[in-house]
């Protein structure tokens, strides 16, 4: 397991490094909006109304914006929650707790996948 | 105060000839001082990881159909939610500012033959990136265009 | 020594393997001279006070690296820190992060071991003879690493790291700074080799860019510079091998 994460961290690193910097671009307007002007009625909610959504979330840049709003964030978390656990002297049980997290991130990003192609 | 730090830390290959007293960690780390920022920057994986899934849950509604969809918005208003997304935004940007703050030195003299831009530069180009990205994201997300 | 003089307090860490069960503190108070180093302080507690205090320097002026120990919990170099700069009460321990053999003495062959597998040398291909001259390298050429060669070896950033703290297979700031100093040379060919060890257990990406070497750095080096530096060149490296069959060219 410790070799195979090894071989994998350099995409690991990419996916986190992708992850602070275009996560960090594309989700401060999603949050912004969707997150806060909407809900606090500051943009009226019809905005982001179902048939809007769809029409906009269809599109094939709508598509690639919302994957990267998914994927990206995740591996970036996952990452830096591993970096937590070891700099809180978690580095015997690394072997365990970082699988775990880069699969929670795999499996999210799967599933990002299927969800944008059910729009 | 002093904590041990990992027993193994530092150590050598083979242990010297007298017994040595077992590491110490920097006695600022975790909380003090300039290591604040940076547990809060690894912190801020949380936020991300949530929010990771947050979208997720709102494209698969999305897919979902319109009473699924609209479930999310109502649920966005939630006190609960709303909360979230204040400090989601303030650990995004604080994110944004420290790593674009790092980027630049972080880039080799040189990829092949071809030389990055100028620090100054490069970080001028990140802040555009994502001023640009936001305002466009923000006028679309808002109903602006399209 | 004159009523006028001003004195402060040392509370310095104390460890003798042979008699103490653990490091314990001891503290010394001392007349102090308005231009003193905490080095000067340390070297008149153990000319006039206490022999028995051990602890390394050399150089008095912040090129050997050797004084380095925790004053006031920061990782510093003794014979360049102004007492001045200091209340009353002065600090003054081992670096953080290391074994302790005696007193402010740490243990530094891990640090010489980390250091010696980069391979920190220039690696050529093929052993260049004499009757072809000397290498020759442009000061723009000289300049993308001239940064990263003014390590003076001092550790002060392994005592700051806190993947050094917590991960003891990490190489570490210094390490891989020289390390990448050698492989952004236009001297040397040893690129490859030495990204096998960057990706190898407790390589550049165990760095998880705190950035607090550079910080406590008293030449300026910035090894979080060449550690992040390090892993872009890695991952072109891992991604040219997918691509690239290996072997011969660098």
């Amino acid at each position: 397991m410790k070799h195979l994460l090894l071989k994998l961290e350099p995409l690991i690193w990419l996916l986190f490094g992708q992850g602070i910097l275009l996560g960090t671009v594309l989700l401060t307007g999603w949050v912004l909006v969707v997150g806060l002007a909407i809900p606090l009625g500051i943009v009226p909610a019809d905005a982001l109304s179902y048939e809007r959504a769809q029409m906009l979330g269809s599109h094939i840049i709508g598509r690639v914006i919302l994957l990267g709003l998914i994927v990206l964030p995740l591996w970036k978390g996952a990452h830096h929650m591993r970096h937590i656990f070891l700099d809180f002297g978690g580095a015997k049980r690394d072997v365990l707790v970082a699988p775990l997290l880069y699969l929670l991130a795999a499996s999210g990003s799967v599933l990002a996948v299927v969800a944008i192609v059910r729009i | 105060m002093s904590r041990n730090a990992h027993p193994d830390a530092m150590a050598p290959s083979k242990p010297g000839r007298t017994r040595t007293a077992p590491p110490q960690l920097p006695d600022q780390f975790p909380f003090g001082g300039r290591y604040l920022a940076y547990t809060l920057f690894d912190l801020t994986g949380i936020l991300y990881l949530l929010l990771g899934f947050l979208v997720l849950c709102a494209v698969w509604s999305l897919g979902s159909g319109e009473a699924a969809w609209n479930g999310v918005l109502e649920r966005n208003r939630s006190m609960l939610y709303v909360g979230f997304h204040a400090i989601a935004l303030v650990g995004v940007i604080f994110v944004g500012i420290r790593f674009f703050g790092f980027f630049p030195k972080a880039q080799p003299p040189r990829i092949g033959p071809v030389k990055p831009p100028p620090k100054p530069v490069i970080l001028a180009m990140l802040y555009a990136l994502w001023i640009g990205v936001t305002a466009f994201l923000s006028i679309v997300l808002a109903g602006g265009i399209f | 020594m004159s009523d006028g003089q001003q004195k402060k307090t040392f509370v310095v860490t104390r460890f003798d393997p042979d008699r103490d069960e653990a490091p314990r503190k001891q503290s010394y108070e001392i007349p102090v001279q308005p231009d003193w180093k905490v080095l000067d302080a340390l070297n008149f507690i153990k000319d006039e006070v206490d022999g028995t205090l051990s602890y390394r320097w050399s150089c008095r002026m912040a090129v050997c690296g050797s004084c380095g120990m925790m004053v006031n919990g920061e990782p510093r170099l003794t014979c360049k820190e102004a007492l001045s700069q200091y209340g009353d009460t002065v600090d003054v321990g081992p670096l953080a992060n290391f074994p302790v053999v005696r007193d402010l003495v740490i243990e530094a062959d891990g640090f010489m071991e980390k250091l010696t597998s980069v391979k920190p040398w220039i690696i050529r291909a093929k052993e260049r003879a004499v009757e072809e001259g000397p290498m020759r390298q442009s000061p723009a050429e000289h300049e993308e690493f001239k940064q990263f060669s003014l390590c003076i070896n001092c550790m002060l950033c392994y005592s700051a790291c806190p993947v050094v703290a917590n991960e003891p297979e990490f190489l570490g700031p210094a390490a891989i700074a020289v390390g990448h100093r050698y492989s952004i040379d236009s001297r040397d060919e040893g690129a490859a080799e030495r990204n096998e060890v960057f990706r190898g257990e407790g390589g550049v990406f165990s760095c998880s860019f705190a950035n607090e070497c550079s910080e406590v750095c008293p030449k300026n080096v910035d090894p979080a510079a060449a550690v992040n530096q390090a892993k872009f060149n890695a991952v072109i490296d891992w991604a040219t091998g997918l691509v690239l069959p290996r072997g011969g060219d660098e």
